[in-house]
């Protein structure tokens, strides 16, 4: 005859009341759950984007990774950094604004990307072959939206023309050939992109000399690491901007995330709060409705500590129930979210703002069992001072 | 073209009055800096090309909400002193060069066009109007994403609501029993009980509403505080105010209908019955 | 063997409307095995007696004295022990937990006690035996009447074996052929050696007592 066996038909006889707290508390549960999976969800997205490419290190022009310069004399950059004992791999990209058309179609504005070999990995095929593999002069990779808005297959002939900033004049279409469909890691399902080569890149702009390059990607030794080449590269050229992936997650995670960390925190807390009075509520409420029967329990000889237990196992099955149950249904709600979200204009397609992680289950499982002890207390607290005389004689005469 | 900023406040003379800039109350608390103080601006981290302004007032820069956890360290001075502190000698196009233009169009409802038509008409020019499109907006997400939070909130609250209003039904079951042994129909019951639930629901809502301006100014003060922007995060408007109030209400009355309901629709003995 | 010594007892309930003395310089013994009924009209102190009695109250002025020990000396702890244990508990309205079977009801204050779980079901069949309910073991308080709940009451009440059976009203909300079968049943409970102390309107119930008190405005007047 334990305090759970006790608590258990309590809520069993309660039937409706327990089926509506338990969905409330599963609600709102679920709400708390995707709270914790927004509050680092953005973050561990584009932080498995960014390591996805396989480089860890990022070198930029322009005093921070927001603004898009050219880094002088990123030839030579290059040449030492692949040198280096703690560099594996050294990729440069290139980045501009051009248009691209089938002949008698209407050209469509892309991005065009520029890439080393070694810097493939900012992709993923989806069919066809990737750049390395090409011998067509002008090898192209298309955006998935691209290729079916364009009708465009691997095989297909595509002009690329390309805008260089700040000159007047238009530099002559090249004739390229679409080798491969990507999903590039960072393009927004609204953005347009296409890749090719970096000599291809320098033959379509027109340049007589290969230009500086907008981007350099490195991956790291292994056995070295991120820091250590990083400070490597600063050492052999001071005031180069290169930063890690932890260093480019960091800073956005205090600039572009602060948002939805701050908005995760305050749903995350006020959620606790108002799971805390409602089970309390209930409780207190349902506590009060038994009054007679819980002091004519302390007549008999039932030990306080008997009914505070039985009040707690009350509160922890209702909660318990609730806050399993909100784990299905907030992952469920996590996904509606997530889609509203994504909506937003220039986001990356395959960046997420929900994303499970263990820690956010543990903070969840954590949250729950310390509400559904606080939410016991103060019916507890009722019936550790409930004076049983002048109940008995309420119950009576009511 | 990015501008370092290599600041000297000094209270040196000089000959000639250096030109006036306007600095943000954010630099000015950060550098320590008053109206009337000169100040050093150069392009560069060496300061090898600098010039002097002097600080000629202290504007509390507009609040944008895309850049709210920026600190606002910024000044303005005109453009021509502005050319002459980033032009680069190397680069004969850096006196041309600008990076933006403001349009302001004798008939707003025209700028989508207009944006477009200049895009097309000036390579390398991005034209955008100030005010984007619906779904362009990323306010317009975000406000989604709150309206699905608040329903998500809603249907919780209202679980937890029932189960309140179906333990107050039970509460009060001897005495419905009663009512309705002595003839009392459900629906004089049911009647009294909607009456109930509309002053009830409409109290609560109503203190839901001034619990929620209340609290609106403390949450503003405390991201103001923590984010050092005259930015409004909370606004309890009077149409929000309504909204919550016509929601609410009528779901506490259906409720307490409902659960009294579960208690009326059974027969008179079951009732009475312990 | 004295069981209860009730000695100058006053009750003083602090009242908006201004005090109210519901007992007044009461003095009682019961003896082991005794049989007490205690009559008088409503509010004349007979419940708050018994309240004071079984160690749910204590009073104002007075001692009173469960088995040689000074109720007043004891901790909640050693009271809520004596409940459990020595004195069992008979009310009114029953009271028996609705979402537990008859059996449960009855084998619960064994429970608290710490008595193993098949002695428990060997001491649950047998009170249900005594008191006529052995087919009613697995129904719920809802599917019994006013009579078999009380004596399912009674039941719960010697799980435990208790040297003292208090009674308030038992028979308050039953007719009277059921409450004949509980004026029986309280009977062979004395009989079997429980002493008792029953507060009741039922002349019935009162005249099976081997001593009558009467009540009146706190005080014992005969």
């Amino acid at each position: 005859m334990t305090s759970l066996l006790l608590a258990s038909r309590t809520v069993r006889r309660y039937r409706a009341q327990t089926v509506l707290a338990i969905v409330g508390v599963a609600v709102i549960g679920a709400l708390l759950f995707d709270m914790l999976l927004l509050s680092r969800g953005l973050l561990l997205s584009f932080s498995d984007l960014l390591g996805r490419a396989g480089f860890d290190i990022r070198i930029v022009g322009g005093s921070g990774l927001a603004a898009r310069l050219p880094i002088e004399g990123s030839a030579s950059l290059i040449e030492a950094i692949r040198a280096l004992p703690e560099v594996e791999r050294v990729g440069a990209i290139r980045i501009q604004g051009a248009t691209i058309g089938s002949p008698g179609k209407r050209p469509a504005a892309v991005t065009v990307i520029g890439a080393t070999d070694a810097a493939e990995g900012a992709w993923t095929l989806v069919s066809g072959a990737d750049l390395g593999s090409a011998t067509a002069p002008c090898p192209l990779l298309v955006g998935r939206g691209l290729a079916s808005a364009l009708g465009v297959s691997p095989g297909s002939i595509l002009e690329l023309s390309i805008r260089p900033p700040a000159i007047r004049s238009v530099v002559p279409p090249v004739a390229c050939q679409v080798v491969g469909v990507a999903r590039f890691a960072f393009g927004a399902s609204s953005d347009d992109t296409v890749a090719t080569t970096l000599d291809a890149f320098h033959r379509a702009n027109g340049e007589a000399d290969p230009g500086d390059a907008d981007l350099i990607v490195i991956a790291s030794r292994p056995d070295a690491g991120s820091a250590r080449a990083v400070a490597a590269i600063a050492a052999i050229r001071p005031g180069v901007r290169a930063y890690s992936n932890d260093q480019v997650v960091e800073q956005f995670n205090r600039n572009g995330f602060a948002y939805f960390r701050q908005i995760s925190f305050v749903l995350s807390s006020l959620t606790m709060v108002f799971a805390f009075m409602l089970v309390a509520t209930l409780l207190t409420v349902s506590v009060n409705q038994r009054l007679g029967e819980i002091a004519a329990l302390r007549a008999i000889g039932i030990r306080r500590g008997s009914i505070a237990s039985m009040l707690l196992w009350e509160s922890a099955l209702l909660v318990g129930a609730g806050g399993l149950l909100a784990l299905p249904l907030g992952e469920a709600l996590a996904i509606g979210l997530d889609r509203i979200l994504r909506q937003m204009p220039g986001l990356p397609e395959q960046l997420h703002f929900f994303v499970f992680e263990t820690r956010a289950l543990i903070v969840h499982i954590t949250v729950f069992v310390v509400t559904a002890i606080a939410a016991a207390a103060y019916p507890v607290w009722l019936t550790a001072r409930l004076p049983i005389a002048e109940t008995l004689r309420r119950e009576v005469v009511g | 073209m990015l501008l370092t900023l290599f600041l000297l406040s000094s209270t040196v003379v000089l000959a000639a009055q250096p030109p006036s800039i306007l600095i943000s109350r954010q630099l000015a608390e950060r550098a320590h800096l008053r109206v009337g103080d000169v100040v050093t601006f150069a392009n560069d981290p060496e300061g090898t090309r600098r010039s002097q302004f002097r600080v000629a007032g202290i504007y509390e820069p507009t609040p944008d909400p895309m850049r709210f956890t920026s600190p606002r360290i910024e000044a303005r001075m005109h453009l021509p002193d502005a050319i002459d502190v980033l032009d680069d000698p190397a680069d004969p196009a850096s006196r041309e060069a600008l990076s933006g233009i403001n349009v302001a169009l004798s008939d707003p409802a025209v700028a989508r066009r207009f944006a477009s038509d200049l895009s097309a008409r000036a390579p390398g020019v991005v034209a955008q109007p100030t005010r984007p499109a619906r779904e362009d907006d990323p306010f317009a997400v975000l406000e989604r994403f709150h309206i699905a939070i608040s329903a998500v909130t809603m249907v919780g609250g209202t679980a937890f609501l029932l189960a309140l209003m179906v333990i107050r039904a039970e509460e009060r079951r001897e005495t419905v029993g009663v009512l309705r042994l002595v003839g009392i129909s459900r629906r004089t019951l049911l009647c009294s009980v909607a009456v109930e639930g509309v002053l009830i629901a409409a109290l609560g809502a109503l203190f839901g509403v001034l619990l929620a301006v209340a609290t609106e100014g403390l949450v503003n003060r405390i991201f103001q505080a923590r984010y050092d922007t005259s930015l409004v995060f909370v606004r309890v408007t009077p149409s929000i105010a309504a909204r919550a109030v016509a929601i609410a209400a009528p779901l506490g009355v259906i409720a307490g209908l409902g659960a009294s309901w579960t208690l009326l629709r059974r027969s008179i003995l079951s009732i009475v019955r312990r | 063997m004295t069981v209860i010594d009730v000695r100058d007892v006053s009750r003083i309930f602090p009242m908006p409307a201004g005090p109210v003395m519901a007992l007044r310089g009461v003095s009682l013994t019961v003896s082991a095995g005794e049989h007490v009924a205690i009559t008088g009209p409503s509010g004349c102190g007979k419940s708050t007696l018994l309240h004071l009695v079984g160690a749910v109250d204590t009073p104002t002025s007075g001692a009173i004295l469960f088995e040689g020990r000074d109720l007043a000396r004891l901790s909640e702890v050693e009271r809520g022990n004596l409940r459990l244990t020595r004195i069992g508990f008979v009310f009114q309205r029953f009271f028996l937990l609705p979402m537990l079977s008859a059996a449960e009801n009855v084998e619960l204050p064994q429970a608290e006690a710490g008595v193993g779980a098949p002695e428990r079901r060997a001491r649950t069949r047998e009170l249900l035996a005594y008191v006529g309910l052995e087919d009613r073991a697995s129904h719920l308080p809802s599917q019994l009447s006013g009579g078999e709940m009380q004596r399912i009451a009674i039941a719960r009440a010697l799980a435990n074996r208790p040297a003292l059976l208090l009674a308030d009203e038992p028979t308050g909300e039953l007719d009277d052929r059921t409450s004949e079968h509980i004026a029986n049943l309280f009977d062979r409970v004395n009989a079997d050696g429980t002493a008792i102390l029953v507060v009741t309107h039922n002349p019935a119930l009162a005249i099976r007592a081997s001593r009558r008190i009467t009540m009146a405005s706190g005080r014992m007047v005969e």
